[in-house]
């Protein structure tokens, strides 16, 4: 059903209801946003980057080219962004030593209501490298094919299979030791 | 392995949890898109240096204005902010490398009882008349916007209702009092 | 009695033309129209001096656009006008001779909030050769934001040598976040400001334990 009504939805949109698209950005912000916020790490970013794709979304509709396939479509697009974001992240970390003690400290501060495990979660997903984060969200919280991760990344899926692992051995890693305390 | 094995379970449940963002999402692509053509009428992509030009970061967001549908009014400005790309390096800017680097900056307005809106600041010597707002039609009745390209710096400015109601952001943190009424305050940007 | 009269006809057409005689200086166009002529006269004379001494004048001008839209009383145009070049003239002191005018503006704002000369220059010194404009913009919109300003002023001199506009711009927006979300300025600009400071100085920290603090049984 939500297939065919994004079909309809797209193809009033290319006909020129601008308007409409609005209606394809609510139904898709929080389950894009999600995978924003997980990979960017903090909403700011997400939103900018969820913002980013929806607007390149409009302007290359046209490229959709299927339109039932709109929400995989921009998916794809999403997935682009928040690399493009995730690597600007990195480069503004790179002016610094990486410090895990003052990194864990600083997230703190964001005043939301979480237990320690949470925290912990989310703190370790931070400490993967964008690669290895972006394809464990992909695999594991996306629920995504090996295949399908190869068409929306362009890595190969033994590369993809590679990133999978050493992300789960790192996130073991890192919340292993919280679990053995 | 049992203990990895529960523990993997709990993190991938924590992680597909649902994120809800803000409806204000909404406003803020629509309101931004309206600045393209009908998408199949444009010609070839932007390339993706000019593309980055039009990026915008938020900074603020009133809370008044995350509902198209609420009473009052807000004000969401959003300014672009560049962040250099590898290899740039910044120098004194002079007034040659001003103009490359202006940083298209929106401004959006919620007022659904408006009949005309513009924004006064020190970018265009506070006259009432020079930058009109336009009204968007997506995502909710009411949202006006524009977009100004400014070069890096500080700028105080207000939004001006019907002519008459002058306002500034109720929530910017950025607030300077002169005059006896509040400006908000935009912070652009540099290389 | 013919000659006396075609002089002053020749007087009264110059002014018309609006050549000027000797001793009248140009006037601002931007002003035009938009000031109380009692405001008007003493501005220009502001402007005039500030010119000579070379302040930016652009800066005084939209100031002074900014009080007429606002309908403030001309004297407290002349008087804002009069603060503004006052306080462009101080950050000039503190951040050199070849300060842009969006560095003098910012720095201007930055000691509107209640920085000091010393600490623009310290700024200065600590960035010798990169733009200004954005650190002190974002200390002033610290300050704007409830932040006192010794801890701002220490906060934007710490990220002084490592950091670039952007990641002022990231800081700021960071301790506005907080603050949004219910943390006091100071507290919220302590966290952030304490965690750029591990960044910058590794092995000074005191906590010894690795990652965020353990669970409890």
């Amino acid at each position: 059903m939500t297939e065919e009504g994004d079909g309809l939805l797209v193809r009033r949109v290319l006909a020129g209801e601008r308007q409409v698209y609005a209606r394809l950005v609510e139904r898709y912000r929080d389950r894009l946003g999600r995978y924003a916020v997980r990979m960017l790490g903090n909403r700011a970013d997400a939103e900018e980057a969820l913002q980013d794709a929806f607007v390149r979304g409009y302007r290359s509709l046209a490229r959709c080219t299927s339109a039932e396939r709109f929400g995989p479509w921009l998916f794809g697009i999403l997935v682009n962004r928040c690399r493009t974001y995730a690597a600007r992240q990195a480069r503004r970390q790179a002016l610094v030593v990486t410090n895990e003690v003052a990194v864990a400290s600083a997230s703190v501060a964001h005043g939301e209501e979480e237990s320690a495990w949470r925290e912990a979660i989310f703190w370790a997903l931070e400490r993967l490298s964008a690669d290895q984060r972006e394809a464990f969200l992909l695999k594991h919280v996306e629920d995504l094919s090996y295949e399908e991760m190869e068409k929306l990344t362009g890595t190969r899926a033994p590369a993809l299979r590679m990133r999978v692992l050493r992300a789960r051995e790192e996130l073991r890693r890192l919340l292993g030791e919280m679990v053995r305390d | 392995m049992t203990e990895d094995d529960e523990a993997f379970v709990k993190v991938v449940d924590v992680l597909k949890e649902p994120v809800r963002i803000a409806p204000d999402l909404t406003i803020r692509v629509m309101a931004e898109i309206e600045q393209f053509p009908v998408p199949g009428a444009e010609p070839t992509p932007t390339p993706l240096r000019f593309a980055w030009a039009r990026r915008r970061l938020t900074l603020r967001l009133s809370p008044l204005g995350a509902l198209a549908t609420a009473a009052g009014l807000a004000a969401v400005v959003l300014a672009g902010s560049r962040i250099a790309a590898p290899g740039e390096t910044s120098g004194l800017q002079g007034a040659g490398e001003a103009a490359e680097s202006m940083r298209p900056t929106q401004f959006v307005l919620v007022a659904p009882q408006a009949a005309s809106v513009t924004v006064v600041g020190d970018f265009n010597d506070w006259n009432p008349s020079a930058t009109p707002l336009a009204s968007a039609n997506g995502g909710g009745g009411g949202v006006w916007w524009v977009t100004v390209p400014l070069p890096p710096g500080r700028y105080r400015y207000a939004f001006v209702v019907d002519g008459t109601t002058w306002l500034a952001d109720p929530e910017a943190s950025a607030v300077e009092h002169e005059f006896g009424r509040p400006s908000s305050v935009v912070t652009i940007g540099g290389a | 009695m013919m000659r006396i009269r075609w002089e002053s006809i020749v007087f009264g057409i110059s002014m018309l033309l609006a050549i000027p005689p000797a001793g009248v200086r140009a006037q601002e166009p931007r002003l035009g129209g938009r000031l109380p002529e009692a405001a008007r006269t003493q501005v220009e004379e502001i402007l005039n001096a500030a010119r000579a001494d070379g302040l930016p004048t652009d800066l005084l001008v939209t100031r002074a656009l900014e009080g007429a839209a606002k309908g403030a009383p001309s004297q407290v145009i002349v008087a804002a006008v009069v603060r503004l070049r006052e306080e462009l003239r101080t950050a000039r002191a503190a951040l050199g001779e070849t300060a842009s005018p969006a560095e003098l503006s910012a720095g201007a704002s930055a000691l509107r909030a209640g920085a000091t000369a010393d600490a623009l220059a310290r700024l200065r010194r600590l960035r010798p050769t990169q733009p200004l404009t954005v650190p002190a913009a974002v200390l002033a919109d610290l300050v704007a934001t409830g932040v006192p300003v010794d801890t701002a002023i220490s906060a934007v001199l710490v990220l002084a040598a490592n950091a670039g506009d952007a990641d002022y711009v990231a800081f700021r927006r960071n301790v506005q976040r907080d603050v949004a979300l219910g943390a006091s300025p100071s507290a919220a600009l302590g966290v952030r400001l304490r965690a750029v400071e591990d960044l910058a100085s590794p092995g000074q920290s005191t906590g010894t334990a690795r990652g965020p603090r353990r669970q409890k049984p």
